[in-house]
């Protein structure tokens, strides 16, 4: 029986994760390292398990992985560089436009100056931590300002860490496209944008494989070397798909057998 | 040529190397963070210098770098000596001495402070220098909120030293421990390991200038890296030349290379 070791925070151990570990427990030794509970000592990197799964972006969560692609030659996934990419908003946003894949216009920009774009969300700096989206939205004159709470309390609230905001161009669009990706599996729905409905499951449909968006997931799962994944698109009145969010830690319970799948996945992908 | 700063200040070192430049017909804006949006408004600027590495410099740095626009010193590079975790492994990756390092919550490291010992100090994960340092005696001193994420240190009981190179010059000087760049130091004949450990670390980073923070271990003799800075302000630098044009123009020639290599 392969080992697998879990390296997760609180969160996703008491929210996310109930029915994977239930499915883990029956097809591997599954060990438990919680971010809470853990202390990370880099002088000392030695562990027994066939892979090591992240679930997490906390910098407890991401050191230890950096420790593990350091000093072991087990497989993590996924890897710590891929998950600091994808909540740095601003870097894979340059890193993605770099290399051609759509993205809205985006910017950073002080806090206190004018806004770059006329339809714009500010969101936050860094999606690194577990809360949700919470949005505030104004319409005037035509124009959409969409502000995550969670960025401004971030340059404005008491324990402010920035002076600036990551500004990304608003796209209008009918739906957001969600793909997930479980290695080579690409899953695709849609849904009514979150800012028209933020319940998103209940207009959640799964979808016919669009080519373009697979292919983009791909080249954007090899990019960062994310194995476990799912990306948000927009599509623009102009039919262009835009790439809006990179999430490194998707839930997977929304997909049919999500947990069994990526169970799966990971065992084929544990050290033979 | 049209040479940006991105600083934190306008004052000290850039200042300096600013007037260096204008005295010698360059264009030169020095961005603080007040001042600077990230996008392809920076785009005219012939190439960049990286003086500061708070997150909104590392992310002008980064993109900068993306799109073609030299950022001197490297911008990744940088990056990994800023963050402590990833300067470990710098250290430990060109042969050098690093700290013993841990990560916790001060919850998890207050239960294992048996194992671990007193004493320790936590350091701020992206930082350098001696700014956000605490010293850990006992469990009291530990006084952070639970879930508070802690990168920490084991203490090295030892002779601090602050080491520059520019180039192939050095200048090292013994400090207080914990003191800041700043500080006074006694400025010292370097012994052969202290030159070593430089020249090693300016090579394997093909770096032009900076400087190593050293503990010499009393217990053991070895030499420790402590804190890695890829663009001091050279407060305490007692070379034979000046750094201020010495810099400069190393900066210039490694611009004029990655000119020409593009």
């Amino acid at each position: 029986m392969k080992k697998v070791g879990l390296i997760i925070d609180k969160y996703h151990l008491e929210n996310k994760v109930k029915e994977f570990i239930a499915y883990m427990k029956k097809v591997c030794k599954l060990s438990l390292y919680v971010e809470q509970d853990y202390i990370v000592d880099f002088t000392e990197v030695k562990f027994d398990e066939d892979l090591f799964f992240i679930k997490g972006k906390g910098d407890v969560i991401l050191n230890f992985a950096k420790s593990l692609e350091m000093d072991t030659d087990i497989p993590v996934i996924n890897s710590s560089n891929g998950i600091w990419l994808a909540y740095n908003r601003f870097l894979n946003s340059s890193l993605l436009r770099s290399t051609g894949i759509q993205v809205p216009n985006f910017s950073l920009n002080p806090k206190d100056q004018s806004p770059p774009f006329q339809n714009f969300i500010i969101k936050n700096v860094r999606d690194q931590d577990n809360y949700t989206f919470y949005p505030t939205i104004k319409r005037s004159d035509g124009f959409i300002e969409v502000r995550d709470k969670r960025a401004l309390q971030e340059a404005y609230g008491t324990e402010a860490q920035y002076n600036f905001f990551y500004y990304q161009e608003y796209i209008e669009s009918e739906f957001e496209y969600k793909i997930y990706g479980i290695g080579e599996d690409l899953y695709f729905y849609r849904q009514k944008p979150t800012l028209m409905d933020p319940d998103k499951m209940k207009s959640r449909k799964a979808i016919d494989p669009i080519t373009e968006l697979g292919e983009i997931a791909c080249q954007v799962m090899k990019l960062f070397d994310l194995k476990i994944i799912s990306l948000d698109f927009l599509k623009s009145a102009e039919e262009i798909y835009y790439l809006t969010d990179v999430n490194s830690t998707p839930n997977f319970n929304y997909l049919k057998n999500g947990p069994e799948n990526v169970g799966k996945y990971l065992i084929s992908q544990a050290k033979k | 040529m049209k040479i940006g700063i991105l600083s934190k200040r306008k004052t000290g070192l850039t200042e300096k190397i600013c007037a260096y430049y204008k005295d010698r017909g360059h264009q030169v804006t020095i961005f603080t963070e007040n001042e600077l949006a990230v996008n392809s408004s920076l785009f005219e600027y012939d190439f960049y210098i990286l003086k500061s590495k708070s997150l909104l410099f590392f992310y002008t740095g980064y993109f900068l770098h993306l799109n073609h626009i030299p950022v001197i010193p490297d911008p990744i590079i940088s990056y990994k000596h800023k963050h402590r975790v990833e300067s470990y492994y710098s250290i430990r990756n060109c042969g050098l001495n690093p700290p013993k390092i841990y990560m916790g919550t001060t919850e998890s490291i207050n239960k294992q402070t048996n194992s671990l010992g007193y004493p320790f100090i936590v350091k701020p994960l992206m930082g350098s220098g001696s700014k956000g340092l605490k010293i850990i005696r006992n469990s009291g001193d530990l006084d952070y909120a639970p879930n508070t994420i802690l990168y920490i240190e084991k203490f090295i009981e030892g002779t601090h030293y602050l080491a520059y190179f520019i180039d192939d010059q050095i200048c090292v000087g013994k400090k207080q421990p914990f003191a800041d760049e700043h500080a006074k130091v006694e400025i010292i004949a370097p012994v052969k390991d202290i030159q070593q450990a430089l020249m090693l670390w300016k090579t394997k980073y093909n770096l032009l200038f900076g400087h190593l923070d050293m503990i010499r271990e009393t217990s053991t003799g070895k030499l420790i890296v402590v804190d890695p800075g890829t663009f001091p302000e050279f407060s305490n630098w007692k070379g034979n030349e000046e750094p201020v044009p010495k810099i400069c123009n190393l900066i210039l020639k490694r611009y004029q290379e990655k000119r020409d290599y593009n």
